[in-house]
């Protein structure tokens, strides 16, 4: 029996000891030395090996959109390696469809990199800065909906398109100890170049929603990069359909303060829905924006009004408003904001109607 | 109790607040292993199945998601059940490939006003791993709760 026992507890030790020195040999002895990061077969970035791609990049100052901060749960950090990647992880095959995995798509937070490294990325990805700024305003635009100021710090001007996001990062705070960048479309005005807002909605247990809405104040540092999306008004004439819920208000503010600044006479019906009445905001806003822009209606829609609130609007789900108001979308274009569920629903109205999926415009970040 | 590496491994996980706010296992300072056990076996003294419970779940989520979030009646009219979904995906905690919509449905009695909230990580949980949550996570289902709720004949 003691023989059986000794022999377990040095079979043990010897398997946890060649453990360890596996541990501290990955950390202290391997050693992969410089290595270069190619990009679109154009730029060369020297970096020290052993890191992960994304984090190679960000020391760099490229940035790629991430919202788990590196540890392969959200999906986001997508790009094309060419040469150098190593093979596929079991950690990257559930965000990558069969194609991208076959056009040499990774997640570039599980890409170590090892060897010199050739990578593929869109090219406006070189646009994107890491801002320093300030939280100068939170407004409360509903009940579980805030609007935030960041007045830009480091470097004090940004550049955007209308409809595209930032990444706000979320630092730790009480009762979270993990680090998050979280994707929010980007509610200023585009000529304002010194600050941003975001619209925020409170998603429950949310880790960056909950700091926004639990612990960040006036007057607190922030760290913000971007922007970051395709998602834009196209440069046609079409008649628009603006389809939007909760925080998807955020990108149409930005697309019609466009609008307004270039007068334009493009034509735009804009359907916002809400559950209640609660639901709903920035009335004044769309009103004025109504005003300034001749071929603009904003409608907004209660899919289930108070009773006794005096409700005149459109109800129902905004889709069955937009049904209501059209016959046919095949001249028009369509874009969406809000929750994945919606922008399904609408997409399968706008087709229904007419409008081929070329003209749908959506921006789910997921 | 004596863990393996990989029950270690599991339970740093679930504690840390890596893939949601607080972590799955809330103030519960059980095992994650003893908290499946004891819950299944709690649902089975109830008379439910971890099979027809992941079926009813499934059943209401599917008649909410296409109202958006509103409120809708299921067919008994005793249940007002709601289904929203937020940008962003929840990511299963045990080591496997899954993701899932973050998506919360909210089922309420309409007389006593008692409500279960899950999302359809939980239904996977509940599904593929027996797991309801430890005690005091956001998400964490009491099983003779939502039992009571949904199988209201069986109480």
């Amino acid at each position: 029996m003691i023989d059986f026992l000794l022999t377990v507890i040095i079979v043990s030790s010897i398997s946890a000891g060649l453990a360890l020195l596996l541990v501290l040999c990955g950390k202290y002895v391997v050693n992969y030395g410089p290595c270069k990061i190619t990009i679109n077969d154009d730029r060369e970035l020297d970096t020290e090996g052993g890191k992960s791609l994304l984090a190679g990049l960000v020391e760099q100052k490229v940035f790629i959109p991430s919202a788990c901060g590196g540890r392969g749960t959200c999906g986001f950090c997508k790009c094309k390696v060419l040469d150098g990647g190593g093979p596929l992880l079991p950690t990257e095959t559930p965000f990558l469809t069969k194609e991208e995995q076959e056009d040499n798509m990774r997640l570039s937070c599980q890409v170590k990199i090892r060897e010199d490294i050739k990578i593929e990325i869109p090219e406006e990805l070189f646009n994107v800065r890491e801002f320093q700024a300030v939280c100068s305003e939170i407004e409360d635009l509903t009940y579980d909906m805030k609007r935030f100021r960041f007045e830009l710090k480091e470097p004090s001007e940004v550049k955007f398109t209308a409809g595209q996001y930032m990444q706000l990062f979320c630092p730790k705070y009480k009762g979270n100890k993990e680090e998050v960048y979280r994707a929010y479309s980007i509610a200023s005005d585009p000529k304002e170049n010194n600050y941003i807002d975001l619209i925020i909605r409170r998603v429950p247990n949310g880790i960056c929603t909950t700091w926004c809405f639990d612990f960040l104040k006036q007057g607190d540092s922030v760290k913000l990069n971007g922007p970051y999306g395709e998602f834009r008004m196209s440069d046609t004439e079409a008649p628009m359909v603006f389809v939007a819920g909760g925080s998807g208000m955020a990108p149409f503010v930005s697309i019609l303060s466009q609008m307004r600044n270039t007068d334009s006479k493009r034509k735009a019906k804009y359907f916002y829905g809400g559950n209640t009445t609660k639901d709903l905001c920035m009335a004044e806003e769309m009103k004025a924006f109504e005003e300034a822009l001749e071929g603009f209606e904003f409608i907004p829609v209660v899919a289930n009004p108070e009773e006794g609130n005096g409700w005149d609007g459109e109800t129902g789900l905004v889709t069955e408003a937009v049904q209501r108001n059209y016959d046919d979308l095949s001249e028009h274009e369509g874009y969406l904001c809000g929750s994945p569920g919606m922008i399904d629903a609408a997409v399968k109205v706008f087709k229904e109607l007419g409008m081929t999926e070329d003209k749908v415009y959506y921006d789910k970040f997921a | 109790m004596k863990q393996s590496p990989r029950e270690k491994k599991l339970e740093e996980m679930l504690r840390s607040g890596k893939l949601v706010a607080g972590g799955f296992m809330g103030t519960d300072t059980r095992h994650p292993i003893e908290v499946i056990e004891q819950d299944v076996i709690e649902l089975e003294n109830l008379g439910v199945t971890t099979h027809q419970l992941v079926k009813r779940m499934e059943e209401l989520t599917a008649m909410a998601k296409p109202r958006l979030g509103s409120w809708i009646d299921d067919p008994s009219g005793k249940l007002r059940i709601k289904s929203e979904d937020f940008k962003g995906v929840l990511v299963c905690p045990w080591p496997h490939p899954g993701h899932y919509e973050k998506r919360i449905t909210t089922v309420q009695h309409r007389e006593t006003g008692k409500q279960v909230v899950w999302t359809d990580l939980n239904i996977h949980m509940i599904a593929d791993h027996g797991f309801f949550e430890g005690r005091g996570a956001f998400f964490r289902i009491e099983p003779v709760e939502i039992v009571e709720l949904l199988f209201e004949d069986l109480t």
